[in-house]
């Protein structure tokens, strides 16, 4: 598939849903388009910043097809709606089928997707040297470390032919040196291919800035100092347009660490 | 108790740590101490002042009767066909009942299986002799039934308390539900089928005096026990339950090996835990 610049690839347009009588999303909307560099395969990663309840995993259920909005439309590219099991979903705890080892977990991905038996086995061991699991392609997932999960967990979801992957928290609970390895894990699978988007929900407001082109922020409105039932995106940032976007080393700039305090500012009234 | 001397990594040794709380044992202390409690036991059941239990060597001397002129073999064979033919159908009929409750219209009915364990076996002789004609039938039926009624119990709770984020995982993989209900729900819950069924083998081999007792048509380890016991031949009763005790560990191990080798998962998910 060729890559268009500014090509929506993805439409979320006035999602809105209600949970046991409590407004979660109130007509959230953003787009992601495509963003094009000549000569250097680049994705789009998208970051949805917001604090801890505020409704993220939810809309991420909605983006996936697995909850249905009360209100609103999801299209990916071309218009077309978003079915279920067209959307990859990394996890917040990394689920994988216990039963099975590393292999057999990317091989069922790739089976379920229809893909030839010769092409699955041919697939599932390329994303075990991309990912660094080669040497554990016959433990099961008990015998993983969490690093190790996480990584099967993304290779599972991009063993299958699909462009958009939604990641929840994929920052959280690490140390340092895991997220630094984490966010460059989320860069290089997005730039595995033009198409390829990923939205990474998190509150680490430095790490989604880093790793990310656009981050829009989820929030709630306020009334009176008390907080409004209902999250929509309150502000967006283009990483690309303040030339804060894929550059090694940004966030050491001072553009980066201005934009880093007004965001953080941002957040703490959200 | 001495006090542990610490070892040069300041550990204290093997046999100390059995008497500290909390500790793991390695495999030669573990068995240090399991060896302790067996010759203990032994000692105290020759040296107790009260003749209540024939001595090991009564009752060895009887298992040797039992097997050679009283035909104990033939009768451990029947009773075992009698487990098997039972765990095959209790296998087949819990687990069907307990998968079959991912469709919301059978929930009611496993509900209701699992609520029939408070039924005592005894009341259900005659409509199950009415149902079956009694004999192998009636037996093979009442202990179907009370294994069944709490392997369902189990598996059923089990099948409800698979996450949801086990299907939603599946299903952002494409998966169809008939799919996923056979990763998620059968083969993801095997290790604990498993698990159930040795629970539950333990059960029926414990029932399997009394269901044989209900019906000794057939004979049976069971019927034959309440025959030595009727005589108060306390030495041959003993030496039938100590069969029915050795049996019933070799048939718990051999659940764990099939365990093992079925689900290797479930083995190194305990070890990571």
């Amino acid at each position: 598939m060729t890559s268009i610049a500014g090509e929506v690839l993805l439409d979320v347009s006035k999602v809105s849903q209600t949970l046991g009588g409590t407004k979660i999303l109130a007509g959230v909307s953003f787009q992601i388009i495509d963003r094009v560099r000549a000569d250097v395969v680049t994705g789009q990663v998208v970051a949805l910043l917001g604090p801890s309840g505020v409704g993220k995993t939810r809309l991420l259920r909605i983006l996936a097809g697995l909850d249905a909005p009360d209100a609103g439309t999801v299209r990916g590219k071309d218009g077309v709606e978003l079915l279920q099991g067209s959307v990859g979903f990394v996890f917040q705890d990394y689920p994988l089928l216990r039963h099975r080892t590393v292999r057999s977990n990317l091989e069922l991905a790739g089976r379920i997707a229809g893909m030839a038996p010769a092409d699955t086995v041919k697939r599932a061991d390329r994303l075990m040297e991309t990912f660094q699991l080669a040497e554990r392609a016959d433990f099961y997932p008990a015998q993983l470390s969490g690093g190790q999960r996480q990584r099967d967990a993304i290779a599972q979801q991009i063993m299958q032919p699909r462009q958009l992957l939604l990641m929840d928290e994929p920052f959280s609970g690490l140390d340092p040196a895991a997220l630094a390895k984490v966010a460059s894990l989320v860069v290089e699978v997005a730039n595995l291919d033009d198409l390829n988007t990923i939205v990474v929900v998190t509150h680490d407001i430095r790490t989604a800035m880093v790793v990310s082109d656009t981050v829009h922020m989820l929030g709630r409105d306020r009334s009176g100092g008390k907080i409004v039932p209902g999250a929509r995106v309150k502000e967006s940032y283009d990483m690309v347009e303040r030339g804060l976007a894929w550059r090694r080393g940004v966030e050491q700039s001072q553009d980066f660490l201005e934009l880093e305090r007004e965001i953080s500012a941002k957040f703490q009234e959200l | 108790m001495p006090e542990a001397k610490a070892t040069k990594t300041g550990r204290p040794p093997g046999i100390a740590l059995a008497f500290l709380p909390n500790r793991v044992l390695s495999r030669t202390t573990a068995a240090i101490v399991i060896a302790f409690w067996v010759v203990a036991t032994l000692i105290l059941w020759v040296a107790l002042p009260w003749k209540t239990l024939p001595t090991p060597l009564e009752i060895w001397r009887a298992l040797g009767t039992m097997w050679w002129t009283r035909g104990l073999g033939p009768e451990l064979f029947t009773t075992l066909k009698l487990i098997a033919s039972a765990t095959f159908f209790t296998v087949v009929v819990s687990l069907s009942l307990s998968y079959v409750t991912v469709l919301p219209f059978f929930r009611p009915l496993v509900e209701g299986v699992s609520k029939l364990r408070f039924l005592g076996l005894t009341g259900l002789v005659f409509p199950f002799t009415l149902m079956t004609g009694g004999g192998y039938a009636l037996k093979v039926v009442l202990l179907t039934f009370g294994m069944a009624t709490f392997f369902v119990t189990a598996m059923a709770q089990n099948v409800a308390e698979i996450p949801r984020s086990e299907f939603d995982h599946m299903r952002v993989l494409g998966a169809g539900e008939v799919r996923i209900v056979w990763e998620v729900v059968v083969r993801g819950t095997l290790d604990k089928a498993v698990d159930c069924l040795r629970q539950n083998v333990a059960m029926g081999w414990a029932m399997i005096t009394m269901v044989e007792g209900i019906s000794r048509a057939e004979g049976g380890i069971g019927a034959l026990i309440l025959d030595e016991n009727k005589h108060f031949l306390l030495a041959e009763v003993y030496a039938l339950l100590l069969v029915i005790l050795v049996v019933g560990l070799a048939m718990d191990y051999a659940m764990g090996v099939l365990g093992n080798v079925l689900c290797p998962h479930a083995r190194l998910g305990r070890i990571a835990r």
